[in-house]
């Protein structure tokens, strides 16, 4: 694949990132968050042409399960099954919020990041871009008010991660790959679980609903 | 062998507790499970004392801070489970719980076990991850057992929070494979092969790379600010799971961020790994004392003398060699005692039925054994001779004096606060009439013997220290 689809696929990723941001419908984030992963996983795909080892063909086929195909079903049924269809705000309002995603993604492309961004110097736009993803998904579980939105930025930051990951040349072998989604896979069988009994609790999933801890 | 053994003891568990419905099995198979990680765990120590290392298959290596560990994790959970069925019995009798739950509380203390002994023996740091990360998993159930609002929202806050931590510990694991080529790193990745390569590593991505394993595992091992998690969590809690994630799964995340910080000092020195352990770990006492003075629940106030007691652990390594002995021996020391206070709160919590400090009073009148044990517990905590941990305090901030005099002078003002603070509520929960109601009389023997063990074992360690715990000690002082 080209550098320029390379490029596209992670500005896929940033894009939604930024789409989780300012939804303001969860079915909107869902969706979205499978686009991601489909990003991810063209990543990956290329990664394999490019190395041609077998056991990664194996980790594709279980990412795309995982995160293309399960996470959004996951979503969109508790989204169904509770009737969530509206998103909660976020902490900052729109504005000041695409505000800050600029000012973080400035702060990536800037000398002091350079470290991390030129690890392989031919990939650093792709580096910078990937980094700014994870940037913007840590600022999404801060920002956001709904546990669906956390649990949607904690995904995301796994999936910025793993694409840094390919483009730094750092990725793991087979058997730890399939360790790493193993947990990812318990980890959104866990959260969903969760947020379903957090709406069962508190009649909601904004998380600022949440004020029982205050001796 | 034994790795392999302790580990298919506590799946075996786990698993059976899947299909057996029998509370009395389920008992059995859970304490037979740790009874045998336990021995486990000893043989494996005095295997590694004189080497300072044993391989075992590729997936496991364990050095001597590792088998420190593992014999923390053997011994106090061994004494948790024990304590486990006795006060689960309780909840049953008392109808806070059905027999469904029970069943639910030994799979995921089992899971969580085998977590623990995974991260701490694991050879690859990925997998350690993905074994810390398995640690979240297990325990999140396990905090939100009441099902209450409370307890649901403390889960949730630890496993949004913890999981955070841990993918920016991930992130940082990540970046110490920039120094391996990368057709080494598609196998799997030693913690010896990182430190073998860590000479070919970018300074500068040295740093980076451990600030993000600092705050990311620091957030599992409760250090300030990232530690906000721990005292609801904690709390929450049944009282024999939070002795463990206080006394236990702590030390584990703790040791991850020394193993990494032994890769960064090979790259660029000991003072930036020490500088950013010192500021972290006064940040966690300073927060831990001004807290403690105001608290109102008996368990967060433990919660939070466990910050304090991590930051004292990780002052320790920042003050480097001199420091290192009294800070690892206080790790174990603290393992021990705090996993003593939970349980004995665990106690009075059953007699009681509340962890408001402002509703206990009289312990030594209605629980005269655990009463003493608790009170003996909070003497030993908080660093009053003849336990270990005064020693260790002493030491560590005697080792800080001469390069850190401002630093060891603040941490020993801050750590009489605390003194002060837990002292006060102690006192007050203590003595004084008991409440209305409330029977005179230990509720079952088994409830006082798992912490008096726990606190008989720190007794005994202040005053002997066996050859090889004190070889397994030296080697981590080589070490790290």
């Amino acid at each position: 694949m080209s550098t320029i689809f390379l490029q596209f696929l992670l500005g896929v990723i940033f894009l939604t990132i930024v789409f989780l941001h300012i939804a303001k419908k969860n079915f909107g984030a869902a969706i979205a968050y499978g686009i991601q992963s489909l990003a991810v996983v063209l990543i990956l795909v290329n990664s394999f042409l490019e190395t041609g080892t077998i056991s990664l063909l194996f980790i594709i086929l279980l990412e795309f399960i995982v995160k293309v195909l399960l996470a959004p079903i996951f979503f969109i049924r508790l989204i169904k099954k509770n009737k969530l269809k509206f998103s909660v705000s976020t902490y900052l309002n729109t504005p000041l919020t695409l505000i800050v995603i600029a000012v973080l993604t400035a702060i990536v492309h800037s000398q002091k990041l350079v470290p991390l961004t030129g690890i392989i110097m031919a990939n650093q736009e792709l580096l910078a871009l990937a980094l700014s993803a994870i940037f913007l998904s840590l600022f999404l579980i801060v920002n956001r008010r709904g546990a669906l939105s956390q649990i949607a930025g904690v995904l995301s930051f796994e999936n910025s991660i793993v694409a840094f990951s390919v483009f730094a040349g750092l990725e793991q072998s087979a058997a730890l790959q399939v360790g790493i989604i193993f947990d990812i896979i318990i980890w959104l069988i866990i959260a969903i679980v969760f947020a379903s009994m957090l709406y069962k609790h508190f009649g909601s999933l904004d998380v600022t609903s949440m004020r029982h801890l205050k001796d | 062998m034994e790795i392999t053994i302790i580990l298919a003891s506590f799946l075996a568990a786990a698993v059976l507790g899947l299909l057996v419905k029998h509370r009395s099995i389920l008992e059995a198979t859970s304490i037979a499970a740790t009874a045998i990680a336990f021995i486990g765990s000893i043989i494996v120590a005095v295997k590694v004392a004189p080497p300072g290392g044993y391989e075992t298959l590729s997936f496991f290596s364990i050095d001597s801070f590792g088998a420190i560990i593992m014999l923390i994790i053997g011994l106090i959970g061994m004494a948790v489970t024990v304590y486990s069925v006795f006060y689960l019995r309780q909840e049953v009798t008392k109808e806070i719980i059905g027999l469904g739950r029970v069943r639910q509380y030994f799979i995921f203390l089992n899971l969580f076990l085998l977590a623990m002994y995974l991260a701490i023996t694991a050879s690859s740091p990925i997998f350690t991850w993905i074994a810390i990360e398995g640690t979240t998993l297990s325990t999140a159930f396990l905090i939100s057992f009441y099902n209450k609002h409370s307890a649901m929202e403390a889960a949730w806050k630890y496993l949004i929070i913890s999981s955070v931590g841990l993918l920016l510990g991930f992130f940082g694991t990540l970046l110490y494979f920039t120094s391996i080529d990368s057709s080494i790193s598609n196998s799997i990745v030693s913690w010896q092969t990182l430190a073998a390569n860590a000479t070919q590593m970018d300074p500068m991505i040295a740093k980076i790379a451990f600030i993000f394993v600092l705050i990311g595992y620091g957030t599992k091992v409760g250090l300030a600010p990232m530690h906000t998690w721990l005292p609801d969590a904690h709390s929450k809690a049944p009282a024999p799971i939070s002795a463990l994630l206080s006394g236990v799964l702590l030390n584990v995340a703790i040791v991850t961020i020394f193993r990494f910080k032994i890769i960064t000092d090979m790259v660029i020195g000991e003072t930036f790994s020490q500088t950013l352990l010192i500021t972290f770990g006064m940040l966690s006492i300073l927060i831990a004392a001004l807290i403690i003075l105001l608290q109102k629940n008996y368990k967060r106030l433990l919660a939070y003398s466990s910050v304090e007691n991590m930051g004292i652990i990780a002052i320790g390594f920042g003050f480097g060699t001199p420091g290192i002995f009294a800070a690892t021996l206080h790790m174990i020391y603290h393992a021990l005692i705090k996993s003593t206070l939970f349980l004995s709160a665990g106690t009075i919590f059953l007699k009681y039925s509340s962890t408001k400090i402002a509703k206990i009073q009289g312990i030594l009148t209605t629980l005269p054994v655990t009463g003493i044990i608790f009170f003996a517990g909070f003497f030993a905590i908080t660093g009053a001779p003849p336990f270990g941990i005064f020693i260790t305090k002493i030491s560590i901030l005697s080792a800080g004096i001469k390069m850190h005099p401002v630093v060891s002078i603040i941490a020993m003002f801050l750590m009489a606060l605390l003194f002060v603070g837990f002292f006060k509520h102690v006192t007050e929960m203590l003595f004084g009439e008991k409440p209305e109601g409330i029977k005179t009389g230990e509720i079952s023997g088994w409830l006082i013997l798992p912490p008096l063990a726990l606190i008989l074992t720190a007794l005994f360690l202040s005053f002997y220290i066996p050859t090889f715990l004190r070889t397994l000690i030296d080697n981590v002082v080589s070490t790290y």
